[in-house]
């Protein structure tokens, strides 16, 4: 696998190891752990840290509560069976007889993702039913695919999860994830041979800054919805 | 609760290992043998501390014991899962509570999306899913647009390609063609209602 460069920074993965964060963001963050060693290290570092200040060090009041009685009712109950482990989720997305090897925290999401259209171009999208938390959509960049120019009004997570593309800020590769909102403008594509798979998050609709695509704001909400 | 500065490792390792040693222990006897003394000696050494980590949460007794009872019933029957390898009895337990949490807060503010904890930490095993059907969307091409916009009435386009093309001014595209302000306003509303039509109606 290649080098990952663009990480999380440490207030998204104290937020992801608390549970503090958005859903949509830790859904992200969890993508890139499956992808990401150092990351996975660093949330296990912040996890004993919290259970250290949050349970170890816990300051205990004397109050009584009805611990004899809760604690009898627990005892009362039953092992659970080994049987609900491991539904099985697909492991792959398929797009034009190519499959694509998700990371585990997408895998649930298969079964949640429409048809892929072609949006632009060499760009085809499948949008991802999150149920409710912004927009989310599988992102295929064949070789010299282009998203039109764009500003964020809210933000853009983008992971990478197969080939790699730039946006003339930076060189994404696999497993790389970036965070990017209002303040930036791009236009991601993708010129490696093989095209590039981004998962991409955006909690309100895109802004096109240039040309015919800006014809697209006022139907945004349409577009990327 | 976020916390500003990760705490150093100094003050992590004032916990003694003999301390995680004991816990890790009972957690062992639990799982093996369903030791019900061993149990009630973790239950008695974490629900206080749960507590007061659930007090801090949630801010009431009711759920704060809720969440203490849920964690510590994963405990009771999932005790087998905990790998003493991957770090620290209190580790597992605090992940555990964190996802129960997750969950109440969940429920609580039924918040519409279908992200559940175990999606996020599979602390414990993966639950099953309920299959939904597939959401179809539609979605438009830059070239249907395209064609769309071709098909306005030029007057139209020629105020839309100003505006939207060269990033015009509506005033700029008033005086440019010398027509009022209202005008470019009108025939700027007209050209986008008709294309949002033609994109409803696409669907
Ligand atoms: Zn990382």
């Amino acid at each position: 696998m290649s080098k990952i460069n663009f990480h999380p920074d440490h207030s998204h993965l104290l937020a992801f190891a608390t549970g503090e964060g958005q859903p949509g963001t830790n859904l992200m963050v969890s993508a890139h752990l499956d992808l990401c060693p150092m990351c996975r290290e660093k949330v296990r570092e912040i996890e004993a840290q919290q259970a250290h200040s949050e349970i170890e060090i816990a300051a205990l009041d004397m109050m009584p509560g009805n611990y004899a009685a809760m604690l009898n009712s627990i005892m009362a109950k039953p092992l659970v069976a080994d049987d609900v482990i491991g539904a099985s989720y697909p492991k792959t997305i398929e797009l034009d007889g190519r499959h694509f090897a998700l990371p585990r925290t997408l895998q649930r999401y298969v079964h949640k993702t429409g048809n892929w259209s072609r949006l632009v171009g060499k760009l085809w999208q499948a949008p991802v039913d999150l149920g409710g938390v912004g927009s989310a959509h599988f992102i295929y960049m064949e070789k010299g695919g282009r998203v039109p120019e764009h500003t964020h009004r809210g933000s853009e997570l983008t992971l990478v999860l197969d080939g790699e593309f730039s946006d003339g800020l930076n060189h994404y590769e696999t497993g790389d994830m970036t965070f990017l909102d209002g303040r930036h403008q791009h236009t991601p594509m993708s010129d490696a041979d093989e095209g590039c798979l981004v998962f991409s998050l955006v909690d309100k609709p895109l802004h096109f800054t240039s040309g015919l695509a800006r014809l697209l704001n006022p139907f945004s909400h349409l577009f990327m919805k | 609760m976020l916390v500003g500065l990760p705490l150093d490792n100094q003050t992590s390792a004032t916990m003694s290992a003999d301390e995680n040693d004991k816990l890790c222990h009972w957690l062992n006897v639990v799982a093996n043998d369903r030791c019900r003394q061993s149990f009630t000696r973790l239950f008695n050494h974490f629900a206080p501390r749960l507590r007061s980590y659930a007090l801090k949460q949630f801010g009431n007794e009711a759920q704060a014991m809720e969440l203490v009872q849920d964690t510590m019933t994963n405990v009771w029957q999932k005790a087998y899962l905990f790998n003493a390898d991957k770090g620290a009895a209190s580790t597992w337990i605090f992940t555990i509570a964190r996802n129960i949490r997750f969950d109440m807060l969940r429920k609580q503010q039924s918040r519409k999306e279908d992200i559940c904890s175990e999606d996020l930490w599979p602390v414990l095993f993966e639950q099953t899913a309920d299959p939904k059907a597939l959401s179809m969307e539609h979605n438009i091409t830059l070239e249907q647009v395209e064609q769309y916009f071709e098909s306005l009435p030029q007057k139209q386009k020629d105020v839309l390609e100003a505006i939207y093309f060269e990033g015009k001014s509506q005033q700029e595209v008033a005086d440019e063609l010398g027509v009022p302000l209202g005008t470019v306003k009108s025939r700027t509303r007209l050209g986008l209602q008709r294309l949002k039509e033609m994109l409803n109606e696409q669907d």
